[in-house]
């Protein structure tokens, strides 16, 4: 799989960024943050690194929604995710959001992924053109 | 690369780390309420609460749940200081989600001529705790204080008055005439209900004692500020008093608890109840009459143009019509309704024991009352209308906010036929969760 090919909006993007190399993440133009079944964040990439002015070994290991991104600690995004983990289902939902990116609200979309079986999900965010 | 610099860097992270992770909500903003900076935390609180997906102006992210800040802020005349501290800003009832905040708190402060700062925190179960913490003090406060001045009143298992004495003659003037009444007679025409009389004997039941403060009448109709405090007797003889009631004149403290009260659950520009008062009145009657099922109706009513009102006239001019409005609205209602301002230029009324047919019949009469009696701007008649929409549940179960929700597709069913309308709700209206009018078409 070359880097080209992984976009913000393509189908079955889970399945991509689960067999992507963590350069290929980091090549990415928009943020991916990667999270295991206990929320911790096991993937955080270059492209959110520098956006959120933090680097990866301050996230990686940390729960993501209450000690990486708080602004996510409800019923619109954190919540979704755990009703699909109870239910065990799909969760591939793209909303509008604004993330407080070094203290600045940012209009960003956000894509919401969660497979059924996997243990990885992922919040990607792509800025949005003002 | 230097070390100097590469120590900057790492106290630069460490110190947005800190912000990230702050456990309330921080937000720097202009004098308009324009956001510069704001922290994770006032996003996740405002973000559920912004009409337009974004967060670029604090009072119009606000604007819904507290509209009284942008005046607050602008009334400020002092070069600097705290605009609100602490201020209760009520979301909605919720329905018990863990992850809904239902009351946030918010602080203002003025740093200079340009710039706000504002503390954001969700305050939900710190005032649940409160709220019970009130009670008891109410209950302190009922017995330990003015016991020279009470009337002793037997109830039976009805709520009826079954036993006669002095005390009740000292402070109310009644004869024995009123032997067989409801206890209901000390309270004027329309602040009680039937319901209501039962409602209370059951809770006396359940907690032990309930407790209520307000206008109360003596037998030649004159009013005073009166607690009842209604308990139930350990062993009540079949057929004869089963509750005791106490009343007490409080009107030396009337002034004093009014005050408390206008400051916590009024609102500050019409001096109707706010949506926090609402909030917890309909939550207690819904919850009624879950137990003892009977209509409630729900009226929400909103100034049509409301927009053109405020272009013309100024914001000056729209608080005048507001006011006027809540004027109405006050003369229209009874005691016993629920009259709150829970939005900029909407208005909400609870209507116990009412089924949607009388609902609708007191809507129409406010909206005729509305369209008869223009508002006064400095001596200029200012005619304006409004649009009103009617639900009503026959049990409690689907909680307020599936009320509010059903009223409000109502109100945005008369204003598309063309406003100055009562819209009842009806199934096919169907309750999603956009009850936002679209502010430019209203204005239209």
């Amino acid at each position: 799989m070359t880097t080209t090919s992984i976009t913000f909006d393509m189908p079955d993007l889970a399945a991509c960024l689960d067999a992507a190399t963590p350069e290929q993440l980091d090549s990415l133009d928009f943020g991916v943050i990667g999270f295991n079944l206990d929320t911790d964040v096991v993937l955080y990439n270059a492209f959110e690194s520098q956006a959120a002015g933090l680097s990866q070994q301050r996230v990686l290991g940390q729960p993501l929604f209450t000690n990486v991104a708080p602004c996510l600690n409800n019923f619109m995004v954190a919540q979704r995710f755990e009703d699909a983990q109870l239910e065990g289902a799909v969760l591939d939902d793209t909303i509008d959001y604004v993330l407080t990116l070094r203290m600045r609200p940012v209009r960003v979309a956000l894509r919401l992924l969660a497979r059924a079986q996997g243990t990885h999900r992922y919040v990607l965010v792509q800025r949005q053109a003002r | 690369m230097n070390p100097d610099l590469a120590q900057v860097g790492a106290e630069y992270e460490a110190l947005i780390q800190f912000l990230y992770l702050a456990p309330v909500g921080l937000v720097q903003a202009d004098i308009d309420g324009e956001v510069a900076m704001m922290n994770p935390i006032s996003a996740q609180l405002l973000m559920p609460l912004s009409r337009d997906g974004g967060l670029d102006n604090l009072f119009t992210a606000l604007q819904d749940v507290a509209p009284e800040l942008r005046t607050l802020c602008s009334s400020f005349t002092a070069p600097s200081g705290k605009i609100c501290d602490g201020l209760h800003v009520h979301l909605n009832a919720g329905s018990a989600g863990k992850r809904v905040p239902q009351i946030l708190s918010v602080t203002l402060l003025k740093l200079d001529g340009t710039r706000l700062m504002a503390v954001i925190s969700d305050i939900t179960e710190q005032v649940r705790r409160e709220r019970l913490l009130r009670q008891n003090d109410a209950w302190f406060n009922a017995i330990l204080t003015g016991i020279t001045d009470y009337a002793l009143v037997s109830l039976d298992a009805q709520g009826r008055l079954c036993d006669y004495n002095a005390t009740i003659a000292r402070v109310t003037g009644h004869t024995e005439a009123v032997l067989g009444q409801p206890y209901s007679i000390f309270y004027p025409p329309g602040a009680s209900t039937p319901e209501h009389v039962h409602d209370r004997l059951r809770e006396a039941i359940a907690n032990g004692w309930t407790l209520d403060e307000g206008r109360r009448l003596r037998a030649d109709g004159s009013a005073f500020w009166g607690s009842v405090m209604i308990a139930p007797l350990p062993d009540p003889e079949p057929g004869g008093a089963a509750f005791c009631l106490i009343l007490r004149d409080i009107t030396d403290k009337r002034e004093a608890m009014e005050s408390r009260r206008r400051e916590t659950l009024g609102d500050h520009l019409t001096g109707l109840a706010n949506r926090r008062a609402f909030f917890e009145a309909a939550e207690q009657e819904l919850q009624r009459s879950q137990v003892m099922p009977r209509p409630t109706a729900l009226i929400v009513i909103d100034a049509d143009r409301f927009k053109t009102i405020n272009d013309r006239h100024g914001h000056p001019g729209g608080d005048a019509v507001l006011r006027h409005l809540a004027g109405i609205l006050g003369d229209t209602f009874r005691e016993v309704d629920v009259v709150a301002r829970i939005g900029g230029e909407e208005f909400a009324v609870l209507l116990p024991s009412t089924d949607l047919a009388r609902a609708v019949v007191v809507a129409e009469r406010l909206r005729a009352s509305v369209a008869a009696h223009p508002a006064l701007l400095d001596g200029e008649q200012v005619d304006y209308t409004v649009s009103a929409g009617v639900a009503a549940a026959m049990d409690g179960s689907g909680g307020v906010d599936l009320l509010l929700k059903q009223a409000d597709r109502a109100l945005y069913a008369a204003k598309r036929a063309g406003r100055n309308r009562v819209e009842r709700w009806r199934p096919e209206m169907i309750a999603n969760n956009d009850r936002h009018l679209d502010e430019n078409s209203d204005a239209a």
